[in-house]
């Protein structure tokens, strides 16, 4: 088994020393033993590792964690019957773990005391090794260096103290918390205490979509009552769907196994079902509170012309964007601020360049126009695809905000434009032509712009963002779900789970929200509010799928408490449509944004969902008013950072785990 | 079963524009609305009503016909006791696409004994004057393809909406007769709605 064990180093500081004369007695005085520091994944178990310079090897001495990732500590200086204790415990949870390490991880069964690290060279007098989830606390302590304290589970006294003579423990520190939560103890501001030390949590929350290997995928869509149509699906899917026909081994599983399982590869579920003994019923929670933001007035006109330099380029437009991020847009600027927000009119063109880009634009869309316009009943007769364009056009421009002043009554001009560049936009992209939806993203900008060709360009801009959702094969619309579904998962598990026992873990009731970003849930004015704010790009990438988590966040006591089931969810989410409340669903999504921003455990899915990890300091908006009381001030020994704030928030989940 | 009020799920399909949602609309709501959207992604109305002494709860389901959107739509079908085809009579395509509709139904809805399984075809529209299909084509096709009931609907004006649903009612409901009988004489416990066969697709 050992030999099977992959070993991965993910952090080193060297200069770590240890002073066994003040840990140990009889130990000659002024002996330091240098050695560095690792933490290493082995088999996906994460390790501490501490190895002195030269190996001198001396089993008697050696600190090992027990068994892969149960929590015995052998201690060679045990009294026999204390070993016997911890032997029983083990053996209590072995069938957990073994269940854990085959379903999540496919890992190879390893046998009971077989410990990861027996085989190792390290077994020297001087070294240490732990599994990040022995780990109970930290204590964090300066003495002109900083010297680490590690106390672990199972025992009483602490490991000998660990002296970063070269510095290096806030780093240490940091590349811990990617896998187990510190935070501060309530009664002592040194001792940093740990909770679900799992590398497993975050890595399958991770894989959970993308690992073939991963039995819980299978588990979770053997049941799903779509999946003989699976094949329709997207790659990722389809991935998934081929893990569930893979291995039959773990195809037994009953599903109370798998929820257990569930429990503990997904950070933040609450299971405190049985009380078995032998679980630990711990408050783990990824996000803090959630803080409150406002909202601000729309940015008005003469907002607007202050930044405006004398040449008609904008200035200062990363404070621009923040404002109408804040509030949006009066509606006089709208006409020329969205030109900007889409990518019609770059920020730093003169107003002379402007004139001359409109010019052009002018003739490229009339060109444009003038090719469909100018093919005969016989050439349309032989062009099958565009006869249907035309004809689903010409269906669809009647049937798009009807009630809407500028597209009323019959023979509207309004319901010609629309229909005129919805064809030219065939014929701009004959191969994506038109597709439903495509009505709903042109009407609010033609409305704005009341110009045809500006409308046009502005329109083909909205397309480029919203282009993969109408492919042939609906990509956007499936790695959007699944993003979605991503973010619901970290944001509150429970109500997730509540959602894949009614079978609408796939949240197909978010797909008009996402196909024509929420064109159809609010009103006309709304929906204008809504689309600027989403184009300055900010708070974070990806933003409307934060504005579905928010929705979906005041819905969802609703839906548990009612136990709502497949059918109600979709008809409860479609009857939301026009009750919505605009500022209040932007400014719960902001608050959701700076929440998950502040997490500093966040799985690098999240991260690259949002833009987080892709953000350079300066490409995020510096000014933009991320409270600073959210992100606290990193302190020398990064020991202050409460990531874990016991029950603070509603969105406070527990989680059992064993220790 | 004849006591309690069954829930009867019913989907409609067919080509985008064809009159879909307005059919819905007026069976249940009784109001046409000439400004509806056109439909995006899936949705359902409940109606109840009694055919011929049962009291039954209708669940109506109508998507988006767009080509495109079939991988959203076609989950939905599972489960469902009756397929409304639905095309409009001033839309000839719409009618050529009825046999691409009823494989998408069967293929996708896991339907067990297709030959046996109730759709009811709808020709809408009745009220506007050019027409692209006949009648007689119309019925022409549902004898050839399976024997199946065929209504000329007008949403607009509300002829022979009710009818037709009622009608896939009936056929729901005569279904059920057979399954019943088949329990007492074979005492095999057939429940109507069996989990659909895992081996399938
Ligand atoms: N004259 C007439 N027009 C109708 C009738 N039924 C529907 N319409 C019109 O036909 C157009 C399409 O109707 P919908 O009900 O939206 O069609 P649908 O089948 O639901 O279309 P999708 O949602 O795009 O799949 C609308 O403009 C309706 O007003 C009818 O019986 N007579
Ligand atoms: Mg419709």
């Amino acid at each position: 088994m050992a030999a099977s064990c992959s070993v991965k180093v993910l952090f080193e500081q060297e200069g770590v020393f240890r002073h066994p004369s003040s840990d140990e007695d009889g130990i000659e005085h002024d002996l330091l033993i240098s050695g560095s520091l690792r933490i290493v994944d082995k088999d996906a178990e994460i390790i501490v590792e501490y190895r002195p310079l030269e190996d001198t090897v001396d089993p008697s001495n050696m600190l090992c964690a027990g068994k892969d990732s149960s929590s015995v500590m052998e201690w060679d200086q045990c009294s026999g019957e204390r070993s016997h204790q911890l032997l029983e415990t083990q053996q209590s949870y072995e069938t957990e773990w073994d269940m854990v390490n085959a379903v999540s991880f496919k890992k190879k069964t390893c046998t009971n005391g077989d410990s990861s690290l027996n085989h190792s060279h390290e077994r020297s007098r001087w070294a240490l090794a732990f599994s990040v989830s022995e780990l109970r606390s930290i204590t964090v302590k300066e003495e002109g260096w900083t010297f680490l304290t590690f106390r672990l589970r199972e025992t009483s006294s602490s490991l000998p103290a660990l002296h970063f003579h070269q510095g290096g423990s806030t780093d240490f520190l940091d590349n811990l918390r990617r896998f187990a939560l510190l935070s501060e103890s309530p009664d002592d501001d040194t001792c940093l205490l740990v909770s679900s030390p799992n590398k497993a949590l975050s890595q399958s929350f991770e894989n959970l979509l993308d690992d073939n290997n991963f039995g819980l995928v299978q588990q979770k869509f053997r049941k799903d009552p779509y999946v003989t149509t699976l094949g329709g699906f997207s790659k990722v899917t389809n991935y998934i769907y081929d893990a569930f026909r893979g291995t039959e081994e773990q195809h037994q599983r009953p599903p109370e196994e798998v929820a257990d399982v569930l429990g503990e590869v997904i950070p933040g579920l609450e299971i405190n079902q049985q009380e078995e003994p032998g679980f630990e019923v711990i408050t783990r929670i990824d996000l803090g509170t959630r803080p409150q933001v406002t909202r601000r007035e729309p940015l008005s006109a003469e907002d607007w012309s202050k930044h405006q330099d004398p040449e008609g380029r904008m200035t200062n437009i990363t404070h621009l964007k923040q404002v109408i991020f804040k509030g949006g847009l009066c509606h006089a600027v709208r006409k020329e601020a969205w030109k900007f927000l889409l990518g019609y009119f770059p920020w730093e063109s003169t107003l002379e360049e402007r004139k001359s880009l409109q010019r052009a634009k002018t003739d490229e869309y009339f060109r444009m126009k003038l090719q469909w316009k100018s093919v005969s009943e016989e050439q349309e007769r032989r062009n099958s695809k565009l006869r249907d364009y035309r004809s689903l056009i010409e269906k669809d421009v009647n049937r798009t905000d009807r009630t809407n002043r500028f597209y009323e009554g019959i023979d509207n001009p309004g319901l010609v434009l629309l229909h005129d560049i919805l064809m030219t936009y065939c014929m701009y992209d004959f191969d994506l032509g038109y597709v439903q939806g495509m009505s709903d993203l042109l009407s609010p900008i033609l409305y704005v712009m009341e110009n045809e060709v500006d409308a046009f360009w502005c329109f083909v801009s909205f397309m480029e963002q919203m282009h993969h959702n109408f492919e042939e094969q609906m990509q956007g619309m499936k790695t959007q779900l699944i993003q979605l579904s991503t973010l619901l998962r970290l944001l509150d598990l429970a109500f997730w789970n509540y959602l894949e026992s009614q079978d609408s873990g796939y949240l197909y009731f978010c797909f008009r929200w996402l196909l024509i970003r929420f064109k159809r849930e609010l009103s006309f004015q709304d929906v204008l509010r809504l689309w600027e704010v989403m184009w300055t790009g900010l708070p974070c990438q990806n933003f409307h799928l934060l504005v579905c988590c928010a929705i979906l966040d005041s819905e969802k006591q609703k839906i548990m408490e009612e136990n709502y089931g497949f059918n109600e969810i979709l008809k409860h989410i479609n009857e939301l449509s026009m009750k919505l409340d605009i500022e209040e669903i932007l400014q719960k999504a902001e608050g959701i944004c700076l929440q998950i921003k502040s997490c500093k455990d966040l799985p690098q899915s999240i991260s690259a969902i949002l833009g987080f990890d892709t953000e350079v300091s300066g490409s995020a908006p510096t000014d933009y008013e991320s409270a600073p009381a959210l992100r606290p001030p990193p302190r020398a020994d990064a020991c202050s950072n409460g990531h874990l704030r016991e029950t603070s928030s509603h969105n406070s989940c527990k989680v059992a785990f064993i220790s | 079963m004849t006591s309690k009020s069954a829930l009867l799920k019913v989907i409609l399909l067919g080509d985008g524009g064809v009159g879909k949602s307005s059919l819905m609309n007026r069976y249940v709501t009784n109001k046409f609305d000439s400004h509806l959207f056109h439909t995006i992604g899936v949705e359902f109305l409940n109606k109840e009503l009694e055919v011929d002494g049962h009291h039954v709860t209708l669940q109506i389901w109508d998507t988006a016909g767009q080509e495109r959107f079939r991988s959203l739509r076609t989950p939905f079908y599972r489960g469902s006791d009756c397929c409304l085809l639905t095309f409009s009579v001033d839309d000839g395509q719409s009618f050529h696409n009825l046999s691409n509709w009823k494989k998408e139904f069967t293929y996708y809805a896991d339907v067990k004994d297709p030959d046996n399984f109730p759709f009811v075809v709808l020709g809408n529209k009745l009220d506007v004057p050019e027409r692209q299909v006949s009648g007689e084509d119309a019925r022409q096709w549902c004898r050839e393809n399976g024997g199946h009931p065929y209504f000329e609907t007008s949403a607009k004006d509300a002829t022979n909406v009710a009818s037709a649903f009622e009608e896939a009612v009936r056929r729901i409901l005569a279904l059920d007769d057979r399954a019943d009988h088949l329990i007492h004489t074979n005492t095999v416990d057939l429940q109507r709605k069996t989990p659909p066969d895992p081996s399938c697709c």
